[in-house]
C-alpha cells in the first residue's frame, strides 16, 4: 500500500464509510442471488471432499476463484463508481 | 468442523480468562461499536511484521498482537504458543491446535450484539435476522402437522369479493390491503390483540379475520357486509348505497384502522416523537416537507406534515415520474398570494416547494383523474405511464437540497440510501364518471399478478398491468430496513 492508499483506507474506516460500502455490497450480492450461488458451490465442495475433514482454508481455496468470477459486472461497476465518486468528493482536511 | 460448543482448547481458555478478551477485541476491531473504536481500528489494525492492514488480519486472543494470515499470525502463534486468534474481518476464532475456525454459541451471541451496536452507532439498518421459533411456537409447530406448501403456481391468498351493489370501490381497496406484504405479515402473525371492549366493533379485528379467510384455502367469493357496516358506522360520510370514490374510501379506511389500533392491548400510548407507532402509521405514513422561501430576504420557513398518500395532477400525457417532478418543483406564489415572512415582518411574495422528507414503506399515489368544477364534472383518461420499479431519491428533501445548492448530489447519504420501490397494486376506474366500475391488479408473489374484478380473479401479466389506465398506484419499499434495541 502506498501512503495515499493507507490514508484513504484509514479515512474509510474512521468515518464508518467502509462499513457502509460493505453493507451496500452485501445487499447487492444477496439481491442478485450471488450469495445463494456461492452457498451451493460450498455445499458441492464439501460433498466432493473425501472424508469429513473440510477446513475453512480448503473451502476458501476451492471456492474463491469461481465465486469471484460469479460477481456480476453491474455490481462491480456500481461499487467502483460509488467509491470513486465518494473519495473524490471528500473534502480535504 | 465441530458443533456449537467450541473446542476443548477454547473452552479451557474461557474457563481461565472468561469471554472478556474476545468481547473487547470484537467490540473494538471487528464490529467497531463506537467512534473511539473506529479510531483505533483505522490507526492500529496493521500486521506487526509487515505493517499492512491485510489480507485477513487476525488478532491474538492471548496478548496484544496483530498478524496477517499470510504467515505472520501463524509464526506468532507457534513461537509464543498462543493458539487462539480472531479473524478481524468476520470475528471468528481460529484454534491452531485444531487447525480450524471454532463455533461457539456464547461468542457468537457476543458477536451478534456487537454487530447490532456497531450498525446502530453508524445509523445503519440492523442486519436482517430470520425468524427463530420460541419454545411455544416450536411446540405449536410440532402439534399442528398440517403444512401448506407455497409453489410457483399457488393461488394462496386469492379470493373474489361479492359486489353488494356498487361496492367495487371497497372490493378493490380490500384486495390492495390484503396484498400489502407488511400488512399481511402483521395480520397473519396475529399481532393485533384486542381489548374485550373492542369485540364486534373493531375494524382491525375485522381485517384480521379477513386475512384468515383469504388464506384459509377456500375459493368461494367472500361477502364483506360486516366490514362495510363497520366503515359506515365509523366513517359516516361514506354511508349509503351509491358508488363511492375508491381513493376516499382508502383514506377513510386507513383512518378508522389507525383509530381502532388503539383498541389493541399492546398498542396504547406508543407515540414516538409525536408520531403514532400503530401498524398503519408504520407502513403508510411519510413526511411531506414544505419550504416557503421569501423572495425578499431568502428566509426559509419549513414545515413537515404527515401524509398517507400523494395526490398528483394529471396534466397531459406523461409519466408518474414527471408528475412527481412537477409535484416537487418550486412554485412561485405570485403577488396575489403573499405570505407573512417572519424575518421581514411583512407580507411578501414567495416560492413554495414540496419535497418528501421521509418516505413511507408503502408509497400510495392518487392520480387526480376526476375533475370537479362549478361548470362540469369530468374524468381525465389521459395516459400516464408508471414503472414497475421506482426510485424515489430525486423527490426527497435531502436530494433536492443537495441539487439546489449545487453541492454534489452524490453526497455520502445519497450513496447509501436505498429508496427503491416496487409496484404491487393498481386500482383502475373503468367507464365514465356516473357509470363506472373499479377493478384492481394485485401482485400475489414476485412476478405473479392477478386481476381482481369483484368475484372474478384472473391471472394477469405485468405488461397488462403497466398498460392499464391507473387511478391509484401502490408501491412497496424494495429493501426493508430494520431497527433493533441493543
Amino acid at each position: 500500500m502506498t501512503v495515499n492508499n493507507t490514508i484513504a483506507h484509514q479515512r474509510l474506516i474512521l468515518t464508518g464509510d467502509r462499513e457502509r460500502f460493505k453493507e451496500l455490497l452485501r445487499r447487492r450480492l444477496i439481491e442478485c442471488g450471488w450469495r445463494d450461488q456461492v452457498r451451493m458451490l460450498c455445499r458441492d465442495a464439501v460433498k466432493e471432499t473425501e472424508g469429513n475433514n473440510v477446513t475453512l482454508d480448503t473451502l476458501v481455496t476451492r471456492v474463491t476463484p469461481r465465486a469471484r468470477a460469479l460477481v456480476p459486472d453491474t455490481v462491480k461497476k456500481e461499487l467502483l463508481q460509488k467509491i470513486k465518486t465518494h473519495l473524490l468528493t471528500q473534502k480535504e482536511h | 468442523m465441530n458443533d456449537m460448543n467450541g473446542c476443548i482448547h477454547l473452552n479451557n481458555f474461557k474457563a481461565a480468562k472468561g469471554v472478556n478478551p474476545y468481547k473487547v477485541v470484537h467490540a473494538f476491531f471487528v464490529a467497531c461499536t463506537s467512534q473511539e473504536a473506529r479510531m483505533y481500528k483505522a490507526t492500529a489494525c496493521l500486521c506487526f511484521v509487515c505493517s499492512q492492514p491485510g489480507p485477513r488480519l487476525h488478532s491474538c486472543l492471548h496478548c496484544i498482537y496483530f498478524g496477517c494470515y499470510e504467515g505472520h499470525m501463524q509464526e506468532h502463534s507457534k513461537t509464543k504458543k498462543h493458539f487462539l486468534y480472531i479473524d478481524l474481518n468476520h470475528g471468528n476464532v481460529f484454534c491452531a491446535q485444531c487447525q480450524d475456525y471454532i463455533y461457539d454459541q456464547e461468542l457468537a451471541d457476543i458477536a451478534t450484539r456487537n454487530r447490532l451496536k456497531g450498525a446502530k452507532s453508524l445509523g445503519l439498518s440492523a442486519p436482517f435476522m430470520s425468524w427463530v421459533p420460541n419454545a411455544n411456537e416450536a411446540a405449536a409447530l410440532r402439534r399442528l402437522r398440517k403444512r401448506r406448501m407455497i409453489s410457483p403456481n399457488t393461488t394462496i391468498g386469492l379470493r373474489g369479493l361479492q359486489n353488494l351493489g356498487s361496492t367495487c370501490f371497497m372490493n378493490c381497496i380490500v384486495q390492495t390491503l390484503i396484498h400489502t406484504p407488511l400488512l399481511r405479515d402483521y395480520f397473519l402473525g396475529e399481532r393485533h390483540k384486542c381489548k374485550p371492549s373492542g369485540a364486534g366493533k373493531c375494524l382491525v379485528c375485522e381485517v384480521s379475520k379477513l386475512f384468515q379467510e383469504f388464506y384459509s384455502g377456500a375459493k368461494t367469493p367472500l361477502t364483506l357486509h360486516r366490514l362495510l357496516h363497520l366503515i359506515w358506522t365509523h366513517a359516516r360520510h361514506l354511508a349509503g348505497y351509491e358508488q363511492q370514490d375508491a381513493h376516499e374510501f382508502f383514506i377513510a379506511t386507513l383512518d378508522v384502522l389507525h383509530r381502532h389500533c388503539m383498541n389493541g392491548l399492546e398498542d396504547v400510548e406508543k407515540k414516538e416523537n409525536g408520531r403514532c407507532n400503530c401498524i398503519i402509521d408504520q407502513i403508510f405514513t411519510g413526511g411531506l416537507q414544505s419550504d416557503v422561501v421569501c423572495t425578499c430576504c431568502s428566509g426559509v420557513s419549513t414545515t413537515i406534515d404527515p401524509f398517507w398518500d400523494i395526490s398528483l395532477d394529471v396534466a397531459g400525457p406523461g409519466s408518474l415520474q414527471a408528475c412527481l417532478e412537477r409535484f416537487t418543483r418550486a412554485e412561485h406564489l405570485g403577488s396575489g398570494a403573499k405570505i407573512k415572512c417572519s424575518n421581514c415582518r411583512a407580507y411578501r411574495e414567495s416560492t413554495k416547494q414540496l419535497t418528501l422528507e421521509t418516505l413511507p414503506i408503502v408509497a400510495s399515489f392518487h392520480l387526480k383523474r376526476f375533475e370537479h368544477s362549478e361548470q362540469i364534472d369530468r374524468k381525465i383518461s389521459t395516459f400516464v405511464s408508471f414503472p414497475a420499479e421506482l426510485d424515489m431519491t430525486p423527490f426527497m428533501s435531502s436530494h433536492r437540497r443537495a441539487v439546489d445548492t449545487a453541492d454534489n448530489n452524490n453526497g455520502p447519504e445519497g450513496v447509501f440510501e436505498d429508496n427503491r420501490y416496487s409496484l404491487f397494486a393498481v386500482v383502475n376506474h373503468l367507464g365514465s364518471l356516473d357509470a363506472g366500475h373499479y377493478t384492481a391488479y394485485v401482485r400475489q408473489m414476485k412476478g405473479s399478478w392477478f386481476k381482481c374484478d369483484d368475484h372474478m380473479i384472473t391471472r394477469a401479466d405485468l405488461a397488462e398491468v403497466l398498460d392499464s389506465e391507473g387511478y391509484l398506484l401502490f408501491y412497496h419499499k424494495t429493501v426493508l430496513e430494520y431497527e433493533c434495541d441493543v
